[in-house]
């Protein structure tokens, strides 16, 4: 790879897991290494959500019917999808490109675009701070991807594909116009058929055919989106990455615990731990929420209630009273071997105070008291300064993603 | 049932009730406007089974009747027809006819004991006050009724009765809208009720300014109000409206005077530039001067001085503009008057030359 150590005037990666789900059960059951695997919704579904490569190469594709992907490749083993496996390695491969490079934006499950433009110089070019973000995902996961880097987020994603499973493709900017020249419109994500077709219709097969058309064809047609398609042809889109992440749905923590736990002061100590971190989570982001999801995941299935508290809060002790109050309800006595406690309903921290609010003075007393407690927190280590049954907490490291929950709008 | 109308009072007085019918009815009738013809009289009546309202005209009728037709197909066609024409409508094998000129109607109905009627209303006091004292009195307090609150009886209006004296205070917890005028009313004892939201919005819209009186009767459950050709009836929230004395601060250290409709451009200006969902905005009081500032998620910022009269010590107060705003809309005065204690206690928005009328507005966070 040449690369040219120059400052670029924009830098974009995309990083790409490949075939993430099927890496996933690979990496997992190295029985399946080599092997064409398709990955289905359950034992019991008959959609390809994604395949492996060896079965990609029969011809086999995400949507298709298994019957049919058994015809073309019979020796396919199928494996039911994992979901909350692939969300907590997600989680940990965005984290890791974030501790890279913050300025990202997650594209998909399995997909982020990073601007590289301000930490180019950092790293010593552009370059080399992709292939940080590349050891980065192996590193966080142990598995393979396929980075494009450019001066815009299509012919980053146009570069990603180029190479895979384990590829590296630069294209420095002031090269995209001629790298992108012959390659058709309908190769660039964005532009489906119904663009390629007016495109054709107005003979633009090609990328560089693109500078024929004036802009204002397309702006007629598609308006800004139609100009945005015609910068990107030519390398240069403008579209920037969109690093805002929406406010989050929910705000959650959980965690396997002894398997068949009967405990109940034990189940009260991961309640107490789990309930602290949530409350140290809404109150780092300034968030407060009154519905939580209170889950204990016995053998066979999920034990659960929404729990609702009378006004919203971000105080662990308000949510962990609450939900010692619905353990009796929830649980009679079952083995347990996971607990999980979520958000609903986060919302930014009031700012409107109300003049009916129930004694003003304890709400700005225990204000105070939680900052003071995040603040040692911050500095000494998470629960320098906790509730004394955390003493005897689990201290197996957090191995369910934060942003999995058993009954969350994220399941993949 | 057979009759002739003047196009423009049946449109008129369609106009009054409809408020009271909802686009949406799970059940029929009530998408209907009773229709009663007596001998000498016709009344209409429409209810959403929460409030209810019956307007009254003297006419000749042909043939006594009642019959419920579809309010808003009725009001369209009386829309659409020629201004000073005449209207003829007779019921014939359970359609309404509706004849003008040259076009003919037909609308299917559903018979009259179908139509719901609210519960009678036993009157416990009642009392007169002219019409525009009403409306103003419900204008410059409505806008801060809560809606939809979990806290119930705040989504609507409290109208309390005392001696010689009508308040009305409406509160949705974050700002506080009150206002009392002198009345004739004798009343014993005070008499306290929440007439809700929708109540409150169709009720404002029915009144008019004319010092013509209106008899307002307090029932239980409901509230009554009887203008000319025109009964306006509304079912009572029962709840415990909060105690407003304990919420309005009777003194204050920092008082500033400004203009009101000065003061109510400079936050309208900065207001462009706070954060569209909070609506945030900082008030610095210094020495004759305020300084509003809003800034956005985009870190965009607004910042504009005012000078005003103020001599206290320097304060820096957060509130949600809108809130603000709503007060300075709600009287026309010149002056207006804010009392404030320190930043984490309410404002007071008064204004000295209308002491009936008091705002309450709780301070944001920023």
């Amino acid at each position: 790879m040449n690369t040219t150590p120059t400052h670029w005037p924009r830098a974009i990666a995309l990083v790409d897991m490949n075939a993430f789900f099927a890496s996933v059960e690979q990496r997992d059951f190295p029985s399946l290494l080599g092997q064409p695997v398709a990955v289905t919704n359950g034992l019991r579904g008959s959609c390809v959500i994604t395949s492996s490569y060896e079965a990609r190469a029969r011809g086999v594709h995400t949507g298709m019917h298994l019957n049919e992907a058994r015809h073309l490749c019979p020796n396919i083993v199928q494996r039911p999808a994992r979901p909350e496996v692939y969300a907590a390695i997600s989680t940990r491969i965005m984290q890791a490109l974030h501790d890279v490079c913050p300025d990202m934006e997650v594209f998909s499950v399995d997909e982020a675009f990073i601007d590289i433009t301000h930490c180019q110089q950092l790293y010593g070019s552009p370059t080399e701070a992709a292939r940080l973000l590349k050891q980065a995902v192996y590193r966080a996961s142990g598995l393979l991807c396929s980075l494009g880097l450019s001066g815009d987020r299509t012919t980053a994603k146009y570069a990603a594909k180029l190479n895979k499973p384990d590829g590296f493709t630069v294209i420095p900017p002031w090269e995209a116009r001629e790298r992108l020249r012959h390659v058709p419109v309908t190769e660039l994500c964005g532009i489906g058929e119904k663009i390629g077709q007016f495109l054709a219709n107005h003979g633009v097969r090609y990328c560089g055919d693109m500078e024929k058309l004036p802009i204002s064809v397309l702006a007629r047609r598609f308006g800004n989106p139609g100009r945005r398609i015609w910068y990107m042809c030519q390398g240069e889109d403008p579209e920037p990455l969109h690093f805002d992440v929406a406010a989050p749905k929910s705000i959650g923590h959980g965690k396997v615990m002894p398997p068949n736990t009967r405990s109940r002061q034990v189940i009260l100590t991961y309640l107490q731990h789990m309930c602290s971190k949530v409350g140290a989570r809404l109150r780092r982001h300034d968030f407060e929420a009154r519905t939580f999801w209170f889950g204990l995941r016995s053998e066979r299935d999920w034990l659960g209630e929404k729990i609702r508290l009378s006004s919203f809060s971000s105080d662990h002790r308000h949510i962990y009273q609450h939900c010692q109050q619905k353990l009796n309800h929830i649980w009679k006595g079952e083995g347990i071997w996971q607990i999980q406690i979520t958000a609903l309903d986060p919302r930014p921290a009031a700012m409107q105070m109300d003049m009916f609010a129930s004694e003003p003075e304890q709400l700005a007393r225990d204000k105070q008291l939680h900052l003071t407690m995040d603040k040692i927190n911050l500095r000494y280590g998470e629960f320098t300064l906790s509730p004394a049954r955390l003493l005897g907490r689990s201290d197996m490291p957090n191995v369910i993603a934060p942003t999995w929950k058993p009954d969350g709008y994220q399941h993949i | 049932m057979k009759f002739q109308i003047q196009r423009d009072n049946l449109l008129n007085s369609l106009q009054q009730i409809i408020g009271a019918v909802e686009k949406r009815q799970t059940m029929p009738a009530l998408s209907n406007v009773l229709i009663k013809a007596n001998h000498d009289s016709l009344s209409l009546t429409a209810t959403d089974l929460e409030i209810e309202f019956v307007t009254h005209l003297d006419m000749v009728i042909d043939e006594p009747g009642e019959i419920t037709v579809p309010a808003r197909k009725l009001l369209d066609i009386c829309k659409s027809l020629p201004v000073d024409s005449q209207v003829n409508i007779t019921i014939n094998n359970d359609k309404a006819m509706i004849q003008s000129g040259r076009s003919r109607f037909s609308l299917v109905t559903l018979p009259a004991s179908d139509f719901p009627s609210l519960d009678e209303i036993s009157s416990n006091s009642e009392f007169e006050l002219p019409q525009t004292t009403l409306k103003d009195i419900i204008d410059k307090t409505a806008f801060a009724m809560a809606q939809q609150d979990v806290r119930y009886y705040l989504n609507g209006l409290m109208l309390e009765v005392g001696s010689k004296v009508l308040r009305a205070v409406a509160t949705d917890g974050h700002r506080l809208a009150y206002c009392e005028k002198e009345t004739d009313c004798e009343l014993a004892d005070i008499k306290q009720v929440i007439l809700p939201r929708k109540g409150v919005i169709e009720l404002a819209r029915l009144l008019g300014s004319s010092e013509d009186k209106v008899k307002v009767i307090l029932g239980n459950n409901h509230l009554r109000v009887q203008l000319n050709n025109i009964r306006f009836t509304s079912k009572l929230i029962d709840g415990r409206f909060p105690d407003y004395n304990r919420v309005i601060p009777d003194d204050g250290l920092c008082v500033m005077t400004a203009e009101r409709e000065v003061l109510k451009q400079a936050l309208i200006r900065a207001s462009i530039l706070s954060n569209e969902k909070y609506r945030g905005i900082r008030l610095i009081l210094e020495d004759n001067l305020v300084r509003l500032q809003a800034h956005n998620p985009d870190q965009e910022e607004a910042d504009v001085d005012l000078e005003v009269n103020y001599k206290g010590d320097h304060l820096e107060i957060g509130f949600n503009v809108n809130y603000m705003i709503d007060a300075l809309n709600a009287v026309n005065s010149e002056i207006t008057q804010l009392t404030l204690r320190d930043s984490n206690s309410s404002c007071l928005l008064t204004y000295p030359d209308q002491p009936d009328c008091k705002y309450v507005i709780m301070p944001m966070r920023l």
